[in-house]
């Protein structure tokens, strides 16, 4: 079964007064539940529906729409390879290829102990610093493939 | 009333209709996708771009207002030229199975394709996006993504008229399709309309696909018998080689007073009790041997159905009177009271019992004292006894000393006397 923590809902509480319509939670709860639980499951998005006071199916069409919610568990370590323009003259191609020798599996797949997965994603804000990953929530900038080894060595 | 022109021919319009609604009540060509009279405009198939004049570029009718002295073109080489190349994205995924497609002959997609497309497309002619083929969504409807052109009808209606919100968009870009929940099934007892909504042939009713073409279907206008609503329907028939003439869908017929665009699936499948078990032919001596048992009886107890029409029914108090017997329709029979709901299931499931309470027929079961009862398809005739029973009906397995053949509501006409509230 799930339930928001009571941090969570206290959350909700305080954002229901931020906006005209609870319609206007679908987004942030979803990331609660997300933040949370590390994935959305179905159960979740119904039980997250009356808070929003939608049906679960809008619920789902928005968790599909936008891809940084995740409806698949990832690895402990999520890692995510900027392929926008500027990663990709700055070497990304490179950098994917030593990601996916090293940890043995393709784009979109995990890991069979469940410590990586593997995604590539549209512009992470960090041009300046190509090529660029993310590793749950933190920046790796400058990447070199000895770079990567460093940091994956690091999260052994 | 305000006027406007359209390819130069003035029309007068109701002030703040959309300029689709004006165009299509006047008979005027247009194609769409998304906009439906039932469900109002959406504005995301953009096909049924318009010039008018004042304006730079095309502008979708079906988001328009109508206003004095507009201008408005639906031909032209431009307006053409824009419909060919937005069908030409709606086609770009869409597999060509329109020989093993059931919405075939009464597609929108062909229908627009033979009228504006005709192209060699310039689209990529890689690998298309493939989606799930033959996704059973439950309550008979059946869903292949592939064909869909995402004009949201389907989930439009479960979301703003049964309010059951089970279909929604998911996905998006060349990704995007319809779904329920995973796990989830479409389940209202309207949920067949979104497959006569669906303008192409994404949803397909699991009852009638594969079973005949549609361009060999008769269509005849009719009324549900299914209840009391009387709700408008087409009866689409045919009779396949070899075969007796079948009726192999009702659809609905919009009547806005009565059902609008829509019928409940209860009544859309209630054509199948029409096919089967039917008693066609009467003993040749059945005749004599009913008019010898009348003469015989003293006490005659006359059942009618409350679905025969008006005027049979006229004829029946007439026949009454004659050979002196006592008019009965028992309603029991007809009560469900689990079947009404707020919209257009009436709990009474039988057409005419307005005309039987206006005659004055008496609605309990008949006395024991009758002798004979000569029945007109009335449901209960086995549960009753009787020392004689004439039976006339439409199908088989009706125990009586004679049984006589009646045309089902299909192929007789009449008028019904329906109850709204």
């Amino acid at each position: 079964m799930f339930t928001f923590t009571p941090q969570n809902l206290q959350k909700i509480e305080a954002l229901k007064s931020r906006y005209p319509s609870p319609n206007a939670l679908a987004l942030p709860l979803l990331w609660m539940v997300q933040e949370q639980e590390g994935t959305i499951s179905l159960e979740a998005m119904e039980a997250a529906a009356p808070f929003c006071d939608l049906p679960p199916i809008e619920l789902y069409r928005i968790a599909t729409f936008y891809t940084m919610f995740k409806l698949a568990p990832t690895g402990r370590h999520h890692i995510q390879l900027c392929k926008t323009l500027s990663c990709a003259l700055c070497g990304k191609a490179e950098i994917l290829a030593h990601l996916q020798e090293r940890l043995g599996i393709g784009v979109g797949e995990m890991t069979p102990d469940g410590r990586f997965s593997l995604e590539q994603v549209e512009c992470l804000g960090s041009c300046g610093t190509a090529p660029v990953m993310q590793i749950n929530d933190v920046n790796f900038e400058n990447l070199t493939p000895k770079k990567i080894d460093e940091i994956l060595k690091a999260l052994s | 009333m305000i006027e406007i022109f359209v390819n130069d021919q003035s029309l007068h319009v109701n002030e703040g209709v959309l300029l689709i609604e004006a165009l299509i009540q006047n008979r005027i060509d247009i194609p769409y996708f998304c906009y439906h009279e039932a469900l109002g405009m959406d504005g995301n198939c953009r096909m049924c771009m318009v010039g008018i004049e004042g304006q730079k570029r095309p502008q979708i009718a079906c988001d328009t207002i109508v206003k004095a002295g507009m201008r408005v073109h639906t031909t032209g080489e431009r307006i053409e030229d824009v419909r060919r190349r937005i069908l030409e994205l709606e086609l770009v995924n869409h597999p060509v199975d329109c020989p093993i497609c059931d919405q075939a002959g009464e597609c929108k997609l062909q229908d627009f394709y033979m009228d504006y497309g005709l192209y060699d497309s310039a689209v990529s002619k890689g690998e298309k996006v493939h989606g799930a083929k033959h996704v059973d969504l439950g309550a008979n409807v059946m869903l292949d993504q592939e064909r869909c052109v995402l004009c949201a009808r389907c989930t439009r209606f479960t979301c703003n008229i049964t309010k059951t919100h089970e279909l929604g968009i998911i996905g998006r870009g060349d990704h995007a399709r319809i779904s329920t929940m995973p796990g989830r099934k479409l389940s209202n007892p309207y949920a067949m309309n979104v497959v006569d909504l669906c303008p192409v042939g994404a949803l397909t009713s699991k009852d009638f696909r594969f079973a005949q073409r549609v361009w060999f279907l008769s269509s005849t206008p009719s009324v549900c018998h299914s209840c009391a609503k009387g709700c408008n329907i087409f009866i689409d028939h045919n009779a396949p080689k070899y075969q007796k003439e079948r009726i192999y869908r009702f659809r609905p017929r919009r009547n806005d007073a009565v059902n609008g665009h829509f019928i409940c699936d209860a009544g859309r499948l209630s054509y199948k009790s029409l096919n089967d078990h039917r008693l066609t032919c009467n003993n040749p001596d059945a005749m004599d041997r009913a008019k010898a048992l009348i003469q015989a009886a003293h006490n005659i107890a006359l059942l009618v159905d409350a679905n025969l029409y008006c005027e049979q029914l006229d004829a029946l108090v007439a026949f009454a009177q004659r050979i002196g017997a006592q008019l009965y329709c028992p309603n029991q029979c007809y009560y469900d009271e689990g079947f009404g709901d707020e919209w257009l299931r009436r709990p009474w499931r039988a057409a005419n019992l307005a005309h039987i309470n206006t005659l004055g027929i008496t609605q309990s079961t008949p006395s024991e004292a009758h002798d004979l009862i000569i029945s007109f398809n009335h449901p209960d005739l086995s549960s009753l006894t009787c020392k004689h029973k004439i039976a006339f009906s439409t199908h088989e397995g009706v125990e009586a000393d004679v049984v006589l053949a009646l045309r089902s509501w299909a192929e007789e006409a009449g008028t019904l006397i329906n109850i709204t509230a």
